[in-house]
């Protein structure tokens, strides 16, 4: 973990935040896993105060934490960047801000026609990418881990954001990006989807509603080798008591893949830390 | 939906007619043209059928199978284009190919490897001092799988090829030359700025929202996710075939490069079936190609709204102004089945 630690720290910018490679340009995404990652691992200090200062100036007055300031629809490292802030009292108000921002957002609902290709319930409400789109599935599971995380776990928007996890799993168990069939034909699921889905999940929906999903992850994240997918499957099913009792060798096995890969962004390498320091689940590891 | 909204009507070639004319534009449109008339001419395949298009050139290879020589298939297609060494020496290439999703049943999904390895050794052979294979899959968001389960991390692996993710890439910020969607601007990775040559590698498939996707369609994986969201749906709500066009004539790709060895025909881009078509079409102008690649499949480039748009504006779609090299197209010509049920694919369909 020393090694991956210091990789994201190459990252770092003088300004304060991360990068998602080194000399590259602020990511409100990297500096969230960077700060997250490294408070798991135990790191505290200037640094990090300075990187969530970095994240505060990226939120707009609304609570949004956009990826730039001319772009202030792609407010997607939101529940990020509330994670990152918890825990560290100074920053309090910019986590109640932004918990704020994720409650009064949703993504654009219509109610389903008979003539719809899309097989899901596009009229439940959940967390979209970026404004004045539709909801999805790791938008919307990555905010309600976030408000779970803010105390915010009891608000009804997280019980509409479980109703939209349940519809939009797969018939064969799984989560894709968020469509379960178009012109009448079942896609395919994703792991990094069903991960997310997954560690959003726990406490909130039966296991045996999600049964199918967890088979499914359990048999897929043998073939995983990359660290997107298998940080989240690891994390998924760490959330539902089923982390693989090798996760931690399948974590270090896909940080060595560098060398094939080549150096990974800073987010992936917090969420390799993350998965591998989370063993309860993501949630869990801030409670 | 066949008609346009009219507040969206691009008609610079009447306008050209009016002003060369003795009658005003209002006599005309409020005295002489029937509303209905109006309607019609606001039709891409009528208003394509008035631009004039420059005259362009596309290459047809015979490729059985990805076992074949497809490196010399790609080199006959430069030397039959005119792309010399002197234009590629010393120059990095990006090469962008069509990366959706992996499934093992489903090989015909993406750009195959051994084409990316093909074009990579065709290119180099030309000179090329840098070659870059990026891309920014639509909603899959692990990238590196997709290199992976794919086989083509290998190639890049074996060949020293860096990859660019181009959802988390730094972005910049340009005015929309297009101009067909309401995007005022659009955001793009910053490899772009870096690379002389931008080829896009695309997939012979059908498509369900957009009839068929080729090079221009695989051009939506230029576009950061980090903006626009997984799938791209502010593209998607901005309108597709729009989007393709606006894509298209902000980035002004180099070069085409589309696998039809095996495509896909059906409920495209995923779901489809595996159709062999065993062919690789090239070119300089995309819209040219992706003309070539319908007609391939048997369908009329003018029936697909961007191809129809394109014309005239981005080059050529029209028979008589593509000089058709290497394979005559009635020798390779391979119906794809197109489903009735989903509207852009019906469109697609002959009366």
């Amino acid at each position: 973990m020393d090694k991956a630690i210091n990789e994201i720290w190459k990252s770092s910018l003088p300004g304060g935040g991360f990068a998602n490679r080194p000399g590259g340009q602020y990511r409100p995404d990297a500096t969230a896993w960077a700060i997250i990652a490294l408070q798991l691992c135990g790191v505290e200090g200037q640094r990090l105060h300075f990187a969530r200062q970095r994240l505060a100036a990226s939120q707009l007055e609304d609570g949004r934490v956009v990826l730039s300031a001319d772009q202030p629809g792609s407010f997607w490292p939101t529940p990020l960047a509330a994670m990152a802030w918890h825990k560290s009292p100074e920053f309090t108000h910019s986590e109640s801000r932004a918990a704020s921002f994720l409650l009064k957002m949703t993504g654009n609902h219509f109610k389903r026609t008979a003539a719809s290709p899309a097989g899901h319930d596009t009229a439940i409400k959940g967390w979209p990418w970026t404004e004045d789109t539709h909801s999805w599935v790791e938008p919307t599971s990555l905010a309600m881990i976030a408000l779970r995380v803010t105390g915010c776990g009891g608000d009804k928007r997280i019980a509409e954001g479980v109703r939209l996890l349940l519809d939009r799993q797969l018939s064969r168990g799984g989560w894709n990006y968020g469509n379960t069939t178009v012109f009448g034909t079942e896609l395919a699921a994703l792991p990094e989807s069903t991960g997310l889905a997954l560690a959003a999940l726990p406490g909130l929906a039966d296991k045996r509603d999600v049964s199918r999903s967890i088979a499914r992850l359990k048999d897929t994240i043998k073939t995983l080798t990359t660290p997107f997918s298998l940080g989240w499957a690891i994390l998924g099913l760490s959330a539902w008591g089923e982390r693989p009792r090798d996760a931690n060798a399948l974590i270090d096995r896909c940080l060595k893949r560098q060398d094939r890969y080549g150096a990974y962004d800073t987010s992936l390498i917090g969420l390799m830390i993350v998965a591998r320091k989370a063993e309860g689940g993501l949630i869990h590891a801030f409670s | 939906m066949l008609f346009r909204d009219r507040d969206r009507l691009d008609l610079p070639h009447l306008e050209t007619l009016f002003r060369a004319s003795a009658i005003s534009r209002r006599d005309l449109v409020f005295r002489l043209l029937p509303r209905g008339l109006f309607t019609l001419l606001s039709l891409p395949i009528l208003q394509s059928c008035m631009r004039s298009e420059p005259s362009s050139e596309a290459f047809v290879a015979k490729v059985p199978r990805y076992g074949a020589d497809i490196r010399s298939a790609i080199l006959s297609g430069f030397r039959e284009l005119g792309v010399r060494s002197d234009e590629i020496k010393g120059k990095t290439i990006l090469l962008k190919p069509n990366l959706v999703e992996t499934r093992v049943d489903a090989p015909h999904i993406n750009t195959h490897p051994g084409v990316i390895r093909a074009a990579i050794e065709a290119f180099r052979n030309l000179g090329a001092s840098r070659i870059i294979v990026a891309e920014g899959s639509g909603h899959c968001r692990d990238t590196l799988r997709l290199l992976e389960e794919t086989g083509i991390m290998d190639v890049l692996a074996e060949d020293r090829i860096p990859f660019v993710d181009l959802n988390h890439d730094d972005i910049y910020t340009v005015p929309n030359a297009g101009g067909h969607s309401r995007l005022k601007t659009l955001t793009l990775p910053l490899t772009l700025q870096k690379v002389d040559w931008i080829v896009s590698m695309a997939k012979l498939k059908t498509h369900h929202w957009a009839g068929v996707t080729l090079s221009m369609k695989n051009l939506f994986g230029l576009m950061p996710g980090s903006c626009y969201g997984w799938p791209k749906n502010i593209l998607h709500h901005a309108g597709i075939e729009d989007c393709i066009l606006d894509i298209n004539a902000t980035v002004r790709p180099h070069f085409a490069i589309v696998d039809g060895i095996v495509g896909m025909e059906g409920d495209g881009p995923i779901m489809g079936s595996p159709k062999e078509a065993g062919v690789i079409v090239m070119g300089r102008n995309l819209p040219a190609v992706d003309a070539t690649c319908t007609r391939i499949m048997g369908i009329d480039p003018k029936r697909v709204h961007y191809l129809a748009d394109s014309s005239g504006r981005l080059g050529a779609i029209r028979e008589e102004n593509i000089r058709q090299r290497g394979e005559p197209l009635s020798s390779v010509r391979t119906p794809f089945a197109l489903i009735d049920k989903i509207p852009a694919q019906k469109k697609l369909l002959s009366p």
